[in-house]
């Protein structure tokens, strides 16, 4: 981390990225170009002002657009840093990110309860397999009890059940 | 004698049972959040929001943003005594603010010492606490009456002057910072502009008219992106806790952190109140402070009592000075602060100079129960002490899936939009990739919080001067702001340029 003075260098090394940096660079540049050229569609005058809506995000625009410039020549010029890469745990991460995925899109659709305890079991399970009724129990707790908590006593709005049940 | 009749008002409100419970809640999950090294103080905040906002619903908008600030602020400043916790126990710092409390602290711990380690940290950061609550409390009220004459050029210029000074301390590297800051201005831009009623960047889609809610970005960005990066990098092993032993301090450890304390206080205060320095430089810096003026300096590292009392009385300092400018003056000078900002303005409470007039019972209630909330910590932190580091063993494989299912919910309890759901996951990947390629997210975050005040001081400065941007040179505080702003980011550079390191703040 960014803690610089040499007796925290036990603390993990992120080595410079060049070929994200390079891509992000991009990216930047292709935001702050998008984000002039679309504030030229708006109107530049508002009611006894001379200064539009459009004038920050322009300037800001091409604030940035400098500023990506600016990173990609510095990425150019910087030596080459062999970055020692930890292996990231695809796997496990787009199982849970997926369940979060379709527990988010469909929270109107199946309500809050059933989702929950769906998402909560699948990632339970895909972190550590076994210790189903543990899981399971708190899973359910967790869902029941938020739900119990929000809707009945504070009377907050949550779809609770699939609307085919209710 | 107005201070004073304020603050017995303001105490009049933090006893209010609600208050007392949710300054009771929030130091007690600030504490968590410490202990838990997976949980900064910011996503702690960050999480909490939304929770709080849905329990407070049903109050009036004053009591509710009352109680909720008064909660969050617990959190943050509660964070600051948990993290030395697992610093002292692990070896492993839970914040990065007690990054060099481990230092001394394992050391204490592996010579039987870590009761002493623990409670001396409690009881710095309850020394420092208290300290940096009274200087508010002395400050506050005469700084808001200097801000209160600022026209909005000075404001515009105080503002970039709050962002540029976060930009230049943020991560390793300025230009990333600065985009990180240019991109979270960007974003504020989206939806319908306040001064004209004009839509911007939002394509004709409904949900972009009310722009990015600050909320679901702050909870994805911070909450989801730690929690992202939990996973991939496989990091939920718990290590063995070192043994407690005796809590109390003796005689000699009291009369050898004394010192400590006492100037690990007042610094951590006064870099709090610094814009873009935050707890983890004053921490820091009031190690070095210590070193230096040790008399015998080599007995550092090894398990002297001062390498722990003072980073983390300057710590907590540090987090109660960083309070002045947010309240004052409305410029969040870190990430925390920044969200914490956020919050009030949720609540419809615009935090700087006239908020002491307009809104004197959030404020003073805020600042009466911080009080509060650091003696609580302190009986917290010494007999509850073995309690908490029990927390360390809670399973990271539970705990993972529940932070995401609570920002989802708290994030729809809020928003009740499955688009907000989506951008959470979306920020939640975003601030894994750009954390992880050193992209600060506390500029953006304070580019976020900033952006439309920024935007519409200047437009208001730019209408008295008809569109001469002058104004901003001409106006004599105006000018001084953007100076030390412009300082702020060519001296490291500079400084860099030069070969010298620069110390960088990640997050205070």
């Amino acid at each position: 981390m960014s803690l610089s003075p040499s007796f925290f260098n036990h603390r993990r090394c992120t080595t410079l990225n060049k070929v994200f940096d390079r891509y992000a660079s991009i990216v930047f540049l292709l935001l702050g170009i998008g984000f002039m050229w679309q504030s030229t569609t708006i109107s530049s005058s508002a009611y006894g002002s001379t200064v539009g809506p459009n004038i920050a995000p322009f300037s800001l625009g091409a604030l940035l657009v400098l500023l990506s410039l600016r990173l990609f020549y510095e990425v150019l010029k910087s030596k080459d840093q062999s970055s020692k890469e930890e292996k990231l745990d695809y796997k496990r991460f787009l199982i849970i990110f997926a369940a979060a995925f379709l527990y988010a899109f469909l929270l109107e659709t199946i309500g809050y309860i059933i989702g929950t305890f769906l998402f909560l079991l699948v990632s339970f399970q895909v972190l550590e397999r076994g210790k189903w009724l543990k899981s399971i129990l708190i899973s359910g707790l967790f869902a029941v009890g938020v739900y119990v908590i929000f809707v009945v006593i504070l009377e907050g709005s949550m779809p609770g059940f699939p609307s085919w049940l209710s | 004698m107005d201070t004073l009749q304020f603050l017995a008002d303001g105490f009049a409100t933090a006893f209010h049972w609600r208050n007392l419970l949710f300054a009771f809640i929030g130091v007690l999950i600030g504490t968590a959040v410490g202990v838990l090294p997976g949980i900064g103080p910011m996503s702690g905040v960050a999480l909490l929001i939304p929770i709080t906002a849905s329990i407070t619903g049903g109050l009036p908008p004053e009591a509710a943003a009352t109680s909720s600030i008064i909660l969050l602020a617990g959190v943050y400043y509660g964070a600051m005594y948990g993290g030395s916790t697992t610093s002292i126990l692990l070896n492993t710092p839970g914040e990065s603010s007690s990054v060099v409390t481990t230092l001394d602290g394992y050391q204490m711990a592996k010579q039987g010492r870590a009761g002493a380690a623990l409670s001396i940290s409690a009881i710095g950061s309850f020394v420092a606490g208290i300290f940096a609550v009274i200087a508010l409390i002395v400050v506050a009220e005469p700084l808001s009456e200097v801000a209160i004459k600022f026209g909005p050029a000075d404001y515009f210029s105080l503002m970039l002057l709050g962002l540029c000074a976060v930009s230049g301390l943020a991560g390793k590297s300025i230009t990333k910072a600065l985009i990180m800051t240019v991109l979270g201005l960007l974003l504020a831009t989206i939806g319908m502009d306040t001064v004209s009623g004009v839509a911007r960047f939002t394509f004709g889609i409904p949900v972009l008219y009310s722009g990015l809610e600050f909320l679901t970005v702050a909870v994805g960005l911070f909450a989801l992106g730690e929690v992202f990066k939990t996973i991939l990098e496989n990091d939920y092993s718990t290590g063995q806790t070192a043994k407690i032993g005796r809590i109390l301090p003796t005689k000699k450890d009291l009369k050898d952190s004394a010192g400590p304390i006492t100037r690990g206080s007042i610094l951590g205060f006064f870099i709090g109140i610094l814009p873009g320095a935050g707890a983890t430089l004053a921490s820091f810096f009031s190690y070095i402070l210590e070193k230096k003026i040790s008399k015998n300096p080599e007995s550092f590292g090894k398990g002297n009592i001062a390498g722990v009392a003072a980073p983390e009385s300057a710590n907590n300092g540090a987090s109660g000075g960083a309070m002045i400018p947010l309240l004052t003056l409305g410029i969040p000078g870190s990430g925390t602060t920044a969200i914490l900002m956020g919050a009030l303005i949720m609540y419809n409470i615009q935090p700087g100079p006239l908020l002491f007039e307009e809104h004197p019972q959030v404020v003073w209630g805020l600042i009466a129960s911080m009080l509060i909330g650091n003696l609580l910590l302190l009986i917290l932190n010494m007999p509850l002490v073995k309690v908490f580091a029990k927390i360390i063993q809670t399973p990271p494989k539970y705990l993972i899936p529940l932070i995401i299912a609570i920002s989802i919910f708290g994030v729809y309890a809020v928003q009740a939009q499955i688009f907000d759901l989506m951008l959470l996951l979306g920020c939640g990947v975003a601030g894994f990739i750009l954390a992880r390629n050193d992209y600060p997210l506390a500029p953006l975050v304070l580019g976020l919080v900033l952006g439309p005040m920024i935007e519409n001081n200047m437009r208001r400065a730019l209408t008295t001067s008809n569109g001469d941007f002058m104004i901003f040179l001409q106006k004599p505080l105006s000018l001084v702001f953007l100076i030390i702003a412009a300082l702020w980011i060519i001296v490291p550079v500079l400084l860099k340029k030069r070969g010298k390191e620069v110390v960088v703040n990640e997050e205070g």
